[in-house]
């Protein structure tokens, strides 16, 4: 428990004392030894010293900033006017410049293999030409979309935005736990995470050297500036947003907000002669790169799912008449499908000649036999998925798992190989975390944390310099998703 | 713009103007009642009646008395157009339109609207009628004063003052008609010291008091107030301001447009009524009568307006 008294005390950090430090879990703040990190150590000497009083005054000004700046999410299955915030975690958690620098590194790679493979795969499908991967766990992929054959995006970019979540196992090496290449969402809680934050300490900002990242919307229009077709230097931009019952429309507004496009709904399309256009008060408007946040299902209901009011009719025929962009690319989900991630090592060799600078997670393929016995006889032992899921749904956490919940996957996995991966337990790294007590006491107490961090990919690639860190804040819970009872913190890496 | 947009725009704008001038039209009835003497059984029916919502009142309601008026008209989400109401549908057509306005504008109606939702009737009570209102016209007036200082003078602050400007007009008149029902019962009292302090409050809750004493005096006439909150060109809650200004920012849309579009007929049929009339005439045809034919220009308008820039074609 954190003490007035600690203030006074300067460096030596009495609050660590109470502080749980567990031999092999990676602390992203404090040593084995109980003193912070070399990067941390300027938050721990203010923040951690704050009298609790002060700590929860920071939490209440934050909770009503995120309110009243309307930064919500929307939860399905519950009724109008359930706008959730994010809870919010005011602990910052630290990326130092050398860490940082390799981490990008690795995940511009990532990025750059995974573009090239879904145009690989749409196109000519060398690398399954090549046998590096099977054509049948391809085609058989849920996301693989027959209507993206054949259709060559400018720049060859079919993956402009990437959201690929990142943990730290117990040795602190970072690794990739998952990719998104569809419509990642979570960034514009990063930016505003930041504004709240610089709002509640700007001295501890301004001394850290934390880099900014509120360029990413202008980074993300030039990158959607740069895929616009015909060359054309000044296109008009839109973001494609399913409605403000969609959980992540505070985001589409946000986005569409700071980069000054025009947020639009399928009602507001229309496709005629194989282009584009938006209805306006003053009649049609042509369209040259949409910026889409719509699943690939929704998006044209003569080529998809012919319900759907969400899209427009005709875009996946003015995609490949070339009169438009679209970001991300139609059928993108074939590359961030859960079992192609096991050859994801082997595509970044394929593409790129390069050995991938971030390592996987150990992954099984339960539709592979041998691979299939070795993971049943100890199921305990794995965290088995779903390859079709997203959000952390249907994920059996094997050590955490009762008997009966095994027995079941394991009858659902025999069922239904394909379907399952199974993947070595990580103990995802955790960090100091303020959790009160039912008596209002605030503690700090370790949990778990992943990181999201945002790649944009247009005539080169750039990184947001930092990104989503999601915290588990129940105890021992591995499971950091916001629809599944988790928060965020700020995420600060630091200038060189 | 999209069309889309510019509907949302115009009805969150429209939706805000009305929810102030529920607030001082409520405001301006409750303190008649005080000021003046009961002698009807039924005091708070004319304002149920000038808002045509008298069966949706009993359908929830029994007895037409304070409190419940003062519910149905400030809290009651049945009531689309409670203020609670009104503020609502502004802000989730805001929500959806942050980029459009300000964030400064934004975040004000936000903090309007979560105020709004924990109102109660208890309020009423603590801090009292008075200053619920009273506090309510500073929101109304933050929410206009930053929708003028921060928005460039585009598109969406265009078809926001189409919503306003029309729901002013119509807001106005309908002020007038409350009180007009107040005078029908007895003719008797026209002029006398209950009636002048009537028309008193009915300046004060358009805020037109000083206004009116600035151009006209001390002493309250009828001529003179109907003058000063219909017909005057100078005076920015005025029927006649009002429409000017909408004429304005619909000469100013389609002047953005590739092929000009013309101006609704409407509009200009409307202003020659209302730079022609003098006060007098219109109360010698028939006040009422007069009122009602700028409520229903309001609404041809307001059609108009909607076949021409708002429907999806």
């Amino acid at each position: 428990m954190v003490s007035a008294s600690v203030a006074e005390m300067g460096t030596s950090m009495p609050v660590w004392s109470a502080y749980p430090r567990h031999e092999g879990l990676f602390d992203e703040m404090v040593e084995l030894s109980k003193s912070p990190r070399q990067a941390c150590t300027n938050i721990t000497r203010t923040l951690l010293s704050m009298p609790p009083a002060k700590l929860l005054e920071l939490c209440s000004r934050a909770e009503i900033m995120f309110r009243r700046m309307g930064v919500t999410f929307n939860v399905y299955g519950e009724q109008r006017g359930v706008e959730r915030i994010f809870p919010f975690d005011p602990i910052p958690r630290v990326i130092d410049a050398q860490t940082w620098a390799e981490l990008e590194a690795g995940l511009i790679q990532r990025l750059r293999a995974l573009n090239a493979f879904v145009g690989d795969v749409y196109g000519e499908g060398a690398i399954m030409n090549d046998g590096v991967i099977p054509r049948d766990l391809v085609l058989s992929c849920p996301q693989f979309r027959r209507a993206a054959v054949g259709i060559k995006p400018p720049l060859g970019n079919f993956v402009t935005v990437g959201g690929i979540d990142i943990v730290r196992g117990a040795d602190g090496r970072f690794m990739v736990l998952e990719d998104n290449v569809r419509t990642p969402s979570g960034v514009s809680y990063v930016i505003e995470n930041r504004v709240v934050m610089t709002r509640l300490m700007p001295d501890l900002i301004r001394a850290s050297q934390v880099r900014s990242v509120e360029r990413y919307p202008a980074d993300l229009l030039q990158s959607l500036c740069e895929m616009a077709p015909h060359g054309n230097s000044h296109p008009t931009i839109a973001l494609l947003t399913p409605g403000p019952f969609n959980s992540a429309f505070f985001e589409h507004v946000f986005l569409s907000q700071q980069m000054g496009i025009e947020l639009v709904e399928g009602q507001d399309l229309v496709c005629v002669d194989h282009k584009l256009y938006m209805k306006t008060v003053h009649g049609l408007s042509q369209i040259d790169v949409l910026y889409r946040r719509v699943d690939d299902d929704f998006l044209d209901p003569l080529v998809f799912r012919p319900d759907s009011m969400l899209g427009v009719p005709g875009l996946t025929a003015v995609l490949r008449a070339g009169n438009a962009a679209i970001a991300n690319g139609i059928g993108t989900g074939v590359a961030d499908d859960k079992a192609i991630y096991a050859y994801t090592p082997a595509m970044i060799r394929y593409y790129l000649g390069e050995e991938a600078i971030l390592p996987i997670v150990e992954t099984y393929l339960m539709r592979n036999p041998e691979q299939r016995e070795t993971v049943l006889r100890n199921i305990e032992r794995y965290v088995i998925k779903p390859v079709g899921e997203s959000g952390g749904y249907g994920v059996v956490i094997g050590p955490h798992a009762s008997e009966k919940l095994l027995e079941k996957t394991r009858e659902q996995v025999l069922a239904d190989p394909d379907n399952f991966i199974a993947q070595s337990v990580i103990s995802l790294s955790v960090h100091p975390t303020m959790i009160t007590d039912s008596e209002g006491v605030p503690h700090l107490m370790p949990r778990h944390v992943d990181l999201r961090p945002f790649v944009l990919l247009g005539a080169k690639p750039r990184v947001l310099p930092g990104g989503l860190t999601r915290v588990a804040l129940r105890e021992g819970s591995l499971v950091v998703n916001s629809s599944q009872g988790g928060g965020s913190k700020d995420t600060w890496v630091l200038g060189a | 713009m999209l069309r889309r947009i510019a509907d949302n725009l115009f009805w969150a704008a429209r939706n805000l103007e009305r929810a102030e001038w529920r607030a001082r039209l409520v405001d301006v009835n409750y303190h008649l009642l005080i000021e003046t003497p009961p002698r009807d059984s039924a005091p708070w029916e004319p304002l149920l009646a000038i808002f045509g919502e008298i069966e949706q009142f009993t359908e929830h309601h029994s007895i037409a008395d304070e409190s419940s008026v003062l519910d149905f008209f400030t809290l009651d989400l049945e009531n689309p157009n409670s203020i609670r109401s009104c503020i609502n549908v502004a802000r989730d057509n805001l929500r959806a339109l942050r980029h459009y306005v300000s964030s400064e504008y934004w975040l004000d109606v936000n903090t309007l609207y979560l105020a709004a939702q924990s109102w109660t009737p208890e309020m009423f009570v603590i801090p009292g009628v008075y200053t619920f209102f009273s506090d309510l016209k500073d929101c109304f007036y933050r929410i206009s004063g930053i929708r003028q200082s921060t928005l460039p003078r585009d598109l969406a602050y265009d078809f926001m003052r189409l919503g306003i400007m029309l729901e002013r007009a119509e807001e106005v008149s309908r002020m007038l008609d409350v009180k007009y029902h107040f005078l029908m019962p007895r003719l008797e009292d026209i002029g006398g010291a209950a009636d002048l302090l009537q028309w008193a409050g009915v300046l004060r809750s358009a805020s037109a008091l000083e206004a009116y004493r600035k151009r006209f005096g001390n002493a309250i006439k009828l001529d003179n107030v109907i003058d000063i909150l219909l017909f005057d060109p100078t005076f920015p809650r005025s029927a006649r301001y009002s429409i000017e200004s909408l004429e304005v920012s619909l000469r100013r849309i389609a002047s953005k447009g590739e092929a000009p579009r013309v101006i609704p007929k409407g509009v200009a049929d409307l202003l020659d009524d209302l730079r022609l009339e003098k006060a007098p005439e219109a109360i010698q045809s028939g006040l009422h009568e007069f009122l009602l034919h700028v409520q229903e220009s309001c609404d041809g308008i307001s059609t108009q307006i909607y076949d021409q820039y708002l429907k999806a074609e």
